[in-house]
């Protein structure tokens, strides 16, 4: 039998590049450029995977090479100056120096962009049609609007090389310029650059020719593409093999990376990044359709987030090289995991989707698991031994508790963790029962077996108290009891119950239920898609704007299109004044937020969600013995610094720290960089 | 006229040459072979006080045994034949000498009866062994009274204790002569033959000889199938072992309880030239009984034969019986002989050895993977492939352990410290062959030339002026075996290389502090090569905390990789690389640094909690200076 490993890290060759596994990370944008560069921050974070054993990273993902195609949304990377050569050599010199490959994205977004940023340049396009995510009207391109950027590209791709890279894509996926050209939804135009396929990859064939020209025929050169855009009137599969196939043929591209759908619309931007409610790699029979048809490496990325999946999408011949982007962030070092026989140790992204979600609304590119992916200048990926051995105590072992106890044992610590349930994992164990988001199951998991394994003297079942900690003789205690729900204030709250009690199984409404949802985020959307599917006609009121109006443009369409499939209500821009009691039916009193008018519910059952009190108590009985009366320095913590009295605290005294909902309730993120960032420096 | 005394000894003398007579008749049955006599008669007495007495006085109370006994007896007799001579016969002097010797001797008989006292340890044989410590008592205490006798009071005054001494030394002589016909005592004869006659004789004096001679495949008969097909030389070295039991002791495979134990072997092999005497020591662990058949014409190996199958596949080709046995026997040539007997005459190989010779056959690698695929483990090392008609200064020989991924990390940390040293190498790429080690160690000496035929002509279209190999097989090979082909180059294995690195200062090492390491000797480096120096150096230059394992250097024990054990499905009640490891464990080693990818693998395979495996050039690479 051939291991996962025997597969995937072999060589693969392209042209006179050796890439030294078949495990890459796709060009993605993580928002880290600054001012269109990709400088530390961007760098390192991808140095780590380059570290961790990855064969090829390819970064700058939509890179742009004309102004008139914005690097600023998203913050991007610009390739539309010689400026950026410096930082390509930077960059390149840092990932060669861990013996990986790096290439980058190149594009012209046209229409898919934004017009009202810093160079306030219209968007352009083949032909006068809105595109639907951004909401651009473009301008229809001109010959010479074509020219320019066809020669922008080949611009783009000298800068590459002399950069350093070791190759580039240029993108025909999601929506861009290029395959704005082949898609006959996009393109109207009557010209030589519409009509018959072959005329609609013109523009595609014109921008790689002159990118072969300026690099030549020994640079590697890829496109990503679509396999088919599951469109109406959109590029088919049998388009793309043949594009795939043409392009190929003409010696124009080495390899091709394959995904699947596109990004037009809310539901479709979903699909093309799949979360944990898709099964794993939905979308490799296209690559695999394509592979069958061209002579040249296949690449594929998503959702491909274990290695048997990705031993399997390369042993069975689908594709040539294994993308597993999301899987990077969430744990950078799987190569060398994989190579070293730790694969038990790889943290396995749980398709939350978090990293990307957090891009799309202009944020940077955050694991919801691992808290060091793209702060590698600050947080370490491999936590080093402390000087200085103590004992640590930590109480509750949800993410924050684990995490903590994780990374005070690598530090070399002594630790003690308590638990009052009979297994770790805490809230994240409640959030797990609800439909399709069972998948986040597996942070507890890998955060468990690690705790575990490091020798944590992890005592479940144990109810800690003031008492039992100060008797353990603790150097530290870190305080990560978590948080309960908060049941609301309003006249009458005391008829409801709230969505953790339905998951934790606590309440079981039947009947009618109405569902009131002050977090916007995924709590209430489980609750109310759990209830429907129980039986329950629910409806869910919310005062925002949208239902689950926080949860993040990837996870969010899933979320509206399981309540829609079951009927649920959904009621926004109401807010809940007042619950009475009426026989053995509830009355809510709802007001329109933009009206002001009121109106009623009559109904069986009300759940809230209005997010988490901290469960202090055992912090506020531990302060007053401790030596920092439970405060954490914050510039001492801001600055990754040991926090300060450690180092002259007396023998048999204790500091205290807090972290987690504890303090404050937020999400698993915050829970586990609280843990991280304060622990790794004790 | 001479004395009775020296009469009787003529007379013994007679007895023991008629009663060898028998063995020179089933040599003589042996194929002939060329033998250097007069060197072999001149250097017989250095070979005999020097080489097998050092081997023997490894254990300091056998060595005394043995020269109290031997030399007690020898010194006695000898002398008593000279008071054949008649200026010699009265002399008192002569007399005290021979009583002083026959003493010795008779301490000597009561150390030989110490060895079996109060029990048998399981490595010595029984039987007529018992016989010999009473035969040599009688022999030498009857001359001891004769001569002490003798000495006193003149050898004219007869008295009755001249005719007690005369009738003891009858008994013994006679019991020796029995001894010498039907048992124990022809060790002297057919060892001083062999010594004479020996195989190899660069194994004398402190050298080594190990490479596998080439075989004729024109030959009627390849290989050997039955006793007449050894040279007479190896059948006389046969009916040298003593059955000391040191080959048992230090054999691997018997250790483990597979189906071998190389003093068994070596007396079936006795038993199949049709001795009578039965073999009275410990058997190969579990081996299935066979009937026993014999005859200088008839099989060996067999059911129906005096040695079984499984017997043979068995080996490690390890040498640690060759290393231990102080009549210098070659059990590892014998073995191979008899598997090219049964591979190329009978194609009787085990059905994994089969598979894995057609592999080689057909792929030209172990792996059977398509040789492009050797060096994907350095694929982003940028080495340098060596073209046809290409000139570099090292060839770095990877070998098939390249295919496996393990492996291949001990080679991209050997490269690493050849790019950091700044030398200019490179490597074969897709034109690098299996260099036939295992299919030489599996008796199938066609397929090795087959393949080393490829390896000689794949190298004389390049020019190197050294090969570097982490493999200690294929460095054995290349560097020992090659020769005999026509190829002849300067081949290093790679701790040699890096040693030499380490303390020309090209590698600039600080000792890191690890838990405690052993360095685990390969048999191919160390017993095969005598490399042991070598790698001590550089480990410690490496790591802070070294420890030796009890079994280290020449005595070291195998991991259980070589001579095709591993693809010979042979049977086992225990794995040999679980002992070894038990052996690190011994020692407190938290790491066993290797130097080859059999040790890798077989070490590495070790389930449980175990010290952890690294090829010295891991830690040569984390000990590196940063420049």
């Amino acid at each position: 039998m051939t291991s996962s490993a025997d597969v995937l890290l072999r060589p693969l060759r392209i042209k006179n590049l050796v890439i030294r596994n078949r495990i890459m990370s796709t060009s993605h944008a993580p928002g880290y450029a600054e001012g269109g560069m990709p400088k530390d921050r961007y760098q390192l974070y991808h140095a780590e995977k380059a570290k961790g054993g990855i064969g090829l990273t390819m970064f700058g993902g939509s890179s742009s090479v004309d102004c008139d195609s914005p690097a600023t949304p998203w913050s991007q990377i610009a390739v539309s100056d010689d400026a950026i050569i410096p930082y390509f050599r930077q960059f390149s010199d840092r990932v060669h120096a861990h013996g990986a490959k790096l290439m980058i994205q190149l594009t012209h977004m046209g229409r898919r962009t934004r017009w009202d940023t810093d160079a306030w340049l219209p968007v352009v396009a083949p032909s006068v049609m809105r595109e639907p995510a951004s909401r651009s009207v473009p301008k229809e391109l001109e010959i010479e609007d074509i020219r320019r950027i066809v020669r922008s590209f080949a611009d783009a791709a000298r800068r590459c090389k002399e950069g350093g890279l070791d190759g580039l894509e240029l993108s025909g996926a999601h929506g861009h310029l290029l395959d704005q050209f082949w898609s006959p939804s996009v393109n109207h135009r009557t010209d030589a650059y519409g009509g018959s396929l072959e005329n609609r990859m013109r523009f595609g064939i014109e921008a790689f020719t002159a990118v072969r020209e300026a690099v030549g025929d020994d640079y590697v050169v890829g496109i990503r593409m679509s396999g088919d855009e599951l469109l109406k009137n959109g590029v088919t599969h049998e388009d793309a093999v043949a594009i795939a196939t043409e392009y190929a043929r003409r010696g124009l591209i080495d390899f091709v990376n394959v995904l699947g759908g596109q990004a037009r619309d809310d539901m479709s931007h979903a699909i093309s990044l799949p979360n944990m409610s898709f099964p794993v790699a939905p979308f490799l029979h296209l690559a695999s359709g394509i592979r069958r048809e061209v002579d040249i490496p296949v690449f594929h990325a998503q959702r491909i987030m274990d290695l048997a999946t990705a031993a399997r999408a390369v042993a069975e011949g689908h594709v040539d090289m294994v993308a597993m982007t999301r899987a990077h962030i969430a744990d950078p070092h799987i190569a060398n995991k994989l190579a070293a026989g730790r694969e038990d140790d790889i943290r396995q992204c749980v398709g939350a989707g978090y990293c990307i979600d957090r891009i799309y609304v202009g944020g940077d590119a955050l694991c919801l698991q691992n808290a060091a992916t793209g702060r590698e200048q600050t947080m370490p990926h491999d936590v080093p031994p402390a000087q200085t051995k103590r004992r640590v105590v930590v109480v509750g072992a949800g993410v924050a508790g684990l995490e903590a106890a994780r990374v005070c044992a690598l530090r070399g610590h002594e630790v003690i963790l308590l638990e009052k349930a009979d297994r770790t994992g805490g809230q994240v164990n409640i959030a797990a029962k609800a439909g399709w988001r069972e998948a986040l199951s597996g942070i507890v998991r890998w955060l468990d077996g690690q705790v575990r394994k490091l020798g944590v003297d992890l005592r479940l079942n144990t109810q800690a108290d003031a008492a039992m900690v100060t008797a353990l003789a603790p150097d530290i205690v870190v305080v990560a009891t978590g948080g309960k729900a908060n049941p609301g204030d309003w006249p009458g709250h005391d008829l409801t119950c709230t969505a953790r009690d339905v998951l934790e199984g606590n309440a079981s409404p039947e009947g009618s239920v109405l569902l009131y949802d002050e977090m916007g985020q995924h709590n209430a959307a489980s609750v109310a898609e759990l209830l429907a599917t129980r039986g329950c006609q629910v409806e869910m009121v919310t005062a925002d704007r949208l239902i689950a109006q926080d949860v993040g443009t990837t996870n969010q369409p899933v979320h509206l299109r399981e309540l829609y499939r079951l009927g649920v209500i959904l009621t926004p821009n109401l807010e809940l004044c007042e619950l009475y009691r009426e026989e053995n039916r509830v009355v809510a009193v709802l007001r329109n937020t933009m009206t002001g008018e009121e109106e009623e519910r009559l109904i069986d059952n009300v759940v809230v969600e209005c997010g988490n009190l901290p469960l202090e108590a055992v912090y506020f009985d531990l302060k007053p013995a401790s030596v920092n009366h439970g405060v954490t320095d914050l510039p001492s913590l801001l600055a990754g610094r040991p926090q300060p009295g450690l180092a002259e605290k007396p023998a048999g005294a204790y500091a205290l720290f807090r972290i987690g909902d504890a303090v404050a309730g937020r999400n698993i993120h915050a829970a586990i960089y609280d843990a991280l960032r304060l622990c790794k420096d004790f | 006229m001479i004395g009775i005394a020296a009469g009787l000894v003529w007379l013994l003398c007679c007895a023991a040459v008629l009663a060898a007579s028998r063995y020179v008749t089933r040599w003589r049955q042996g194929r002939a072979t060329r033998i250097d006599w007069r060197a072999g008669l001149a250097a017989l007495p250095r070979r005999y006080l020097h080489d097998v007495h050092d081997v023997v006085e490894r254990r300091p109370g056998t060595g005394r045994m043995h020269a109290l006994t031997a030399g007690g007896l020898l010194a006695s007799l000898g002398l008593v034949l000279l008071t054949s001579l008649p200026f010699m016969r009265a002399s008192r002097i002569v007399w005290a000498g021979i009583a002083f010797f026959a003493v010795l001797g008779l301490v000597g008989s009561v150390l030989v009866w110490l060895r079996r006292w109060p029990r048998k340890p399981g490595w010595l044989s029984g039987g007529a062994f018992y016989a010999l410590a009473p035969a040599l008592a009688c022999c030498t205490g009857g001359l001891s009274l004769l001569a002490t006798w003798s000495a006193v009071y003149g050898p004219e005054q007869v008295g009755e204790v001249i005719w007690v001494g005369r009738a003891l030394m009858a008994l013994g002589g006679a019991g020796l002569v029995w001894l010498l016909a039907a048992g124990p005592m022809k060790h002297a004869f057919a060892g001083s033959t062999w010594l004479v006659a020996h195989t190899r004789p660069g194994r004398f004096g402190g050298g080594r000889d190990t490479a596998l001679r080439p075989l004729d495949l024109n030959a009627p008969v390849l290989g050997s199938i039955s006793p007449a097909d050894f040279s007479w030389n190896v059948l006389a070295s046969f009916d040298a072992c003593i059955q000391c039991g040191r080959c048992e002791q230090a054999c691997p495979a018997f250790a483990a309880g597979q189906r071998l134990n190389p003093k068994a072997l070596v007396q079936g092999l006795v038993h199949a030239m049709g001795e009578a005497s039965p073999y009275t020591g410990s058997p190969a662990p579990l081996a299935p009984a066979v009937s026993g058949a014999c005859g200088m014409h008839h099989p060996i190996v067999g059911v129906d034969a005096s040695i079984h199958p499984d017997t043979l596949w068995a080996c490690t080709t390890c040498r640690a019986c060759v290393q231990e046995c102080p009549m210098m026997i070659e059990h590892v040539d014998a073995i191979v002989d008899m598997r090219r007997g049964q591979t190329l005459m009978h194609g009787a190989v085990r059905p994994g050895a089969a598979k894995a010779l057609r592999t080689l056959r057909d792929k030209g690698n172990l792996a059977g993977r398509p040789p492009a695929e050797r060096a994907d483990s350095l694929a982003m090392l940028d080495v340098p492939i060596l073209a046809e008609g290409d000139e570099t200064d090292i060839l770095l020989w990877l070998g098939d352990g390249a295919f496996e991924r393990r492996y291949g990390q001990s080679l991209q940390a050997l490269v690493k410290l050849m790019q950091r040293a700044g030398l200019r190498f490179a490597i074969l790429g897709e034109a690098e062959t299996d260099c036939g080690d295992l299919a030489r160690r599996l008796g199938d000496e066609a397929t090795f030339q087959v393949l080393a035929q490829d390896v000689l002509a794949t190298l004389a279209r390049r020019r190197f002026s050294r090969i570097v190999t982490a493999d200690p097989h294929a460095f054995h090979a290349l560097a020992n075996e090659y020769p005999a082909l026509g190829g002849r180059w300067r081949v290093q294995h790679h701790t040699t290389l890096l040693d030499e690195l380490v303390q020309a200062g090209q590698l600039r090492l600080t000792p890191r502090a690890t838990g405690p390491v052993a360095w685990h000797d390969p048999c191919y480096l160390a017993r095969y090569n005598g490399q042991v120096e070598a790698p001590r150096r550089l480990l410690k230059a490496a790591c802070q905390n070294v420890v030796e394992m009890e079994r280290h250097g020449l005595r070291a024990m195998c991991c259980g990789g070589g001579g095709g054990n591993p693809v010979s499905d042979v049977d086992a009640q225990e794995r040999i690389p679980d002992l070894r490891m038990a052996q690190a464990r011994d020692v407190g080693a938290a790491l066993v640094a290797v130097g080859c990818p059999g040790c890798t693998a077989m070490l590495e395979g070790v389930v449980g909690e175990r010290p952890e495996v690294r090829d010295i050039a891991e830690l040569v690479l984390d000990a590196v200076v940063a420049a």
